[in-house]
């Protein structure tokens, strides 16, 4: 593939990755409220996160003022995202891998931050020698994430078959999504032990992508990484991958979502409209005719 | 080990039961429980029953599903269930639960972090069937491959294959109803996914689009409840006559006289019983009584239909239903003008009142409601009352309702009455927001059909069984008399057939109630010990 054809074919990858993206989150994000369903234990209960108490443990709590730990939130996601916590406490045979697996890709996107922002100062002016100076520094961080990622997704992907309670529910997009990270990692291991220069090879597509430079060279194994990866970033949102963005959801909108309903607030003015709308569930206890909505039907008699 | 089972095969044609459950299997109990040869015998399907009603999962029969009458009607079903799980999708129809919903189902990454948490899975002895993962998978493939566009091309290659037919939902059916929705399967999850909901919505499903329930929740429950006014069936007056009943029972009884009063507008308190209550456990609504009126609370009780029963079994398998009970008791409130609306000693009132009903009660239906535990709090600690903790100074331990505890956070409260009232309070392992679920969660303590109250008790209810003995191990014997403390209605119901079922009170002098029973035994104006040692 040659370093133009490479260019168009990642600028289509991101453009998909990019739309696809925000079009899922936003999707999830303007899901209509839903009944409060909670989950002990919520962190910022001040006071009471440690075990599990809530502010219905006080006595007339509607008088009381809601006390939020905003830390103690933010050290539990900190704990779940980089330690992977519940992973750990819940299924140590998995954590072994799991946890290899994402810090791999953790340091990858750190190392991708790194030559950005070296690269961004060093077009800058604002210092000159960045890229150079930092580039066997991002290069190792590299090469660390390649190892160690590439070591949790092989393990992830021998689990999947020697793991009984893994193997049944094995998917063959599961397995896919293995061996795309497992080809990423490896070409991309491979590829910095054969060029000294990686991160600034790295840097030198990164602009040829803003200025659409078609006189780039990227040597084979190293274009092969790169497609890949943009391979991987136009898949991701379709996959189960995304569970990354997921997560913030199902932690705060419903985990961790008690906001009480309060008269003339916007948790009451949303359920009104979601009230509002047409039942059309067939069981004959629902008495729905298509036009009847939420609050006709929970209100109606029901006495026969 | 238990019949190895893959996802496809619950599609299985035929009445073959899909995965049996074997005594063998299942996770040992202490001694003297530890002996398979006193292992109580599982009922045995009549050969007149299996060939009326489905059996085809795991040998046991919650839900009594008559058999069809021909392919026509089983096809007739089938496309039912389709249209329900597409409705499942629909902001319209399922708002109350989309976005939980579409979470647990779109990012599953299936690394079976949950199944351990489950005290079903593990009681069983690990059956495939009953890891919170499986029936989830099968419905995540359903709607993959029959509710969305594409499925039956994509399907196989996201989600992996299955069939939909009259085996799979007649299967995941009874399926459904083998979850206690405890939710501890969810706090496991490393991605925040909820798998016990997806049982409810699967629930759900069946009772909102194909009418089918379990008749003790359904039409002895909701139905009931909304038309005559308790799923006891009790009516006004019925239910006031026995109040008058207890009251007079309790001033017999501690000699404090007592007069519950009804219908009281303006009152400070509107206490709701579970109805259970005052049929089952008279001493429970009587011990209330008792503490209100001496710690000078002005409370009422409703004798409005719905307003003297707080259950609301919507919560396990309906939403409609769920909304319409909850809307009578905001509604009875509110007309009553009463400051707050107070749950007794039942938990999934507690969670149906306080919670899940929040953003359905606007308006004048958003009335002050709060748990029994902070009020009772609130009185012993307030010296309105004296109390002698010596009366309660025999081993006493703690069951956490799920409803109250796990989906509340109301985890201290009744904690700190125990320590202060009863000295040799000890806790289970583990306790508090990590729990075990009685085994009678989700509707199932009401439950009893064919042979489904030995597995309710010996499968579901075994981790519970197993930590309660635990909990008492310093004081093994029966000649020590003990106390579980199960603040919670159904729990009370689950817990009284589990321990008559492996005979604990004669064999470890374990029996269990409330806690209002415990705080009535420790005043000193009661002369006379109000806990009886017996089961009932």
């Amino acid at each position: 593939m040659s370093g133009f054809t490479l260019l168009v074919v990642s600028w289509v990858l991101l453009a998909i990755f990019v739309v696809a993206f925000v079009l899922r989150t936003v999707r999830i994000a303007r899901l209509p409220v839903h009944l409060r369903w909670e989950l002990a234990p919520v962190p910022h209960e001040k006071g009471r996160s440690k075990y599990g108490g809530s502010y219905l443990e006080q006595y007339e709590w509607w008088t009381k003022p809601r006390e939020k730990d905003l830390f103690s939130e933010l050290l539990y996601m900190l704990q779940e995202i980089v330690l992977l916590k519940s992973v750990w406490e819940h299924n140590r045979r998995l954590w072994w891998f799991s946890f290899p697996f994402h810090i791999g890709m953790y340091v990858l996107i750190a190392a991708g931050a790194l030559l950005l922002v070296g690269g961004a100062l060093e077009a800058a002016g604002v210092q000159t020698a960045a890229l150079g100076d930092w580039q066997g520094g991002i290069t190792a961080l590299a090469g660390l994430g390649f190892a160690v990622g590439g070591v949790g997704a092989l393990g992830l992907l021998v689990s999947r078959f020697a793991d009984r309670r893994l193997r049944e529910f094995t998917t063959p997009a599961a397995l896919f999504n293995l061996l795309l990270l497992l080809a990423i990692f490896a070409t991309g291991a491979y590829s910095l032990t054969v060029s000294q220069d990686f991160a600034l090879r790295v840097w030198g597509f990164a602009t040829a992508l803003v200025t659409a430079d078609p006189s780039i060279e990227i040597p084979g194994i190293l274009a092969a990484h790169l497609f890949l990866t943009m391979l991987f970033l136009a898949y991701l949102p379709f996959s189960r991958m995304m569970h990354f963005v997921a997560k913030y959801f199902t932690y705060h909108e419903i985990r961790w979502d008690d906001e009480p309903l309060t008269a003339g607030g916007r948790l009451e003015r949303e359920a009104l409209q979601l009230l509002d709308q047409p039942v059309t569930w067939a069981a004959p206890h629902v008495k729905s005719d298509g036009k009847k909505n939420w609050i006709d039907i929970a209100t109606e008699e029901t006495k026969t | 080990m238990s019949t190895k089972v893959r996802i496809k095969d619950i599609s299985r044609r035929g009445d073959e039961v899909l995965c049996p459950i074997r005594p063998e299997d299942m996770v040992p109990l202490p001694p003297p429980y530890d002996d398979p040869e006193h292992e109580p015998a599982w009922k045995e399907l009549s050969p007149e029953t299996k060939e009326r009603v489905v059996c085809n999962l795991d040998g046991f029969v919650a839900l009594s599903l008559p058999k069809p009458k021909d392919e026509a009607q089983e096809q007739e079903y089938v496309e039912s269930f389709r249209a329900g799980l597409k409705k499942l999708l629909e902001k319209n129809n399922n708002w109350t639960f989309l976005q939980p919903l579409l979470l647990s189902l779109d990012y599953c990454v299936n690394c079976q972090s949950c199944n351990d948490a489950c005290p079903i899975f593990t009681a069983s002895g690990g059956a495939d069937i009953y890891r919170p993962t499986y029936r989830a998978e099968v419905l995540r493939r359903l709607i993959a491959k029959y509710a969305k566009p594409g499925g039956k091309v994509f399907a196989r290659f996201t989600h992996g294959d299955i069939e939909l037919n009259w085996s799979t939902i007649t299967r995941l059916y009874e399926l459904c109803y083998r979850c206690t929705l405890c939710r501890r399967c969810a706090q496991a999850c490393p991605i925040g996914l909820d798998n016990g909901l997806l049982s409810r919505e699967l629930r759900k499903l069946f009772s909102q689009e194909l009418g089918w329930a379990p008749k003790e929740l359904h039409d002895k429950g909701t139905v009931l409840q909304l038309e005559v006014g308790s799923s006891t069936g009790m009516n006004q007056v019925v239910v006031k006559d026995n109040i008058e009943f207890i009251d007079e029972d309790m001033a017999d009884e501690t000699g404090i006289e007592v007069h519950s009063s009804w219908d009281k507008e303006g009152a400070e308190v509107l206490l709701i019983h579970n109805a259970g209550e005052i049929l089952s456990w008279p001493e429970n609504p009587g011990a209330f009584a008792i503490i209100l009126d001496a710690a000078g609370i002005d409370w009422t009780l409703s004798s409005e239909a719905v307003g003297y029963d707080g259950v609301n079994y919507g919560l396990f398998y309906d939403d409609v239903q769920l909304a319409r009970v909850a809307v009578k008791h905001a509604e009875i409130a509110s007309n009553l003008k009463v400051k707050k609306l107070v749950a007794g000693e039942c938990g999934h009132q507690h969670k149906a009142m306080m919670t899940i009903a929040d953003r359905i009660l606007t308006g004048d239906l958003a009335v002050a409601r709060e748990s029994c535990m902070t009020l009772l709090e609130e009185i012993v600690f307030s010296g309105k009352i004296e109390f002698d903790p010596s009366k309660n100074d025999f081993p006493v331990t703690l069951h956490d309702p799920c409803n109250i505890v796990r989906n509340l956070g109301i985890v201290e409260p009744q904690r700190r009455i125990l320590r202060y009232l009863c000295p040799q309070f000890r806790e289970m392992t583990p306790h508090g927001v990590d729990n075990y679920c009685c085994g009678g969660g989700s509707g199932f303590a009401v439950m009893s059909p064919n042979n489904f109250a030995d597995w309710r008790v010996s499968v579901a209810g075994r981790m519970k069984l197993k930590q309660i003995l635990d909990a008492f191990a310093d004081q093994p014997g029966p000649e020590v008399k003990k106390y579980l403390c199960a603040p919670c209605s159904n729990c009370k119901g689950q817990l009284r057939d589990l321990l008559q079922y492996y005979d604990v009170l004669e064999k470890s002098g374990i029996t269990y109630g409330g806690l209002v029973e415990l705080i009535v035994n420790a005043m000193v104006d009661v002369k006379e010990p109000f806990i009886k040692w017996e089961m009932h």
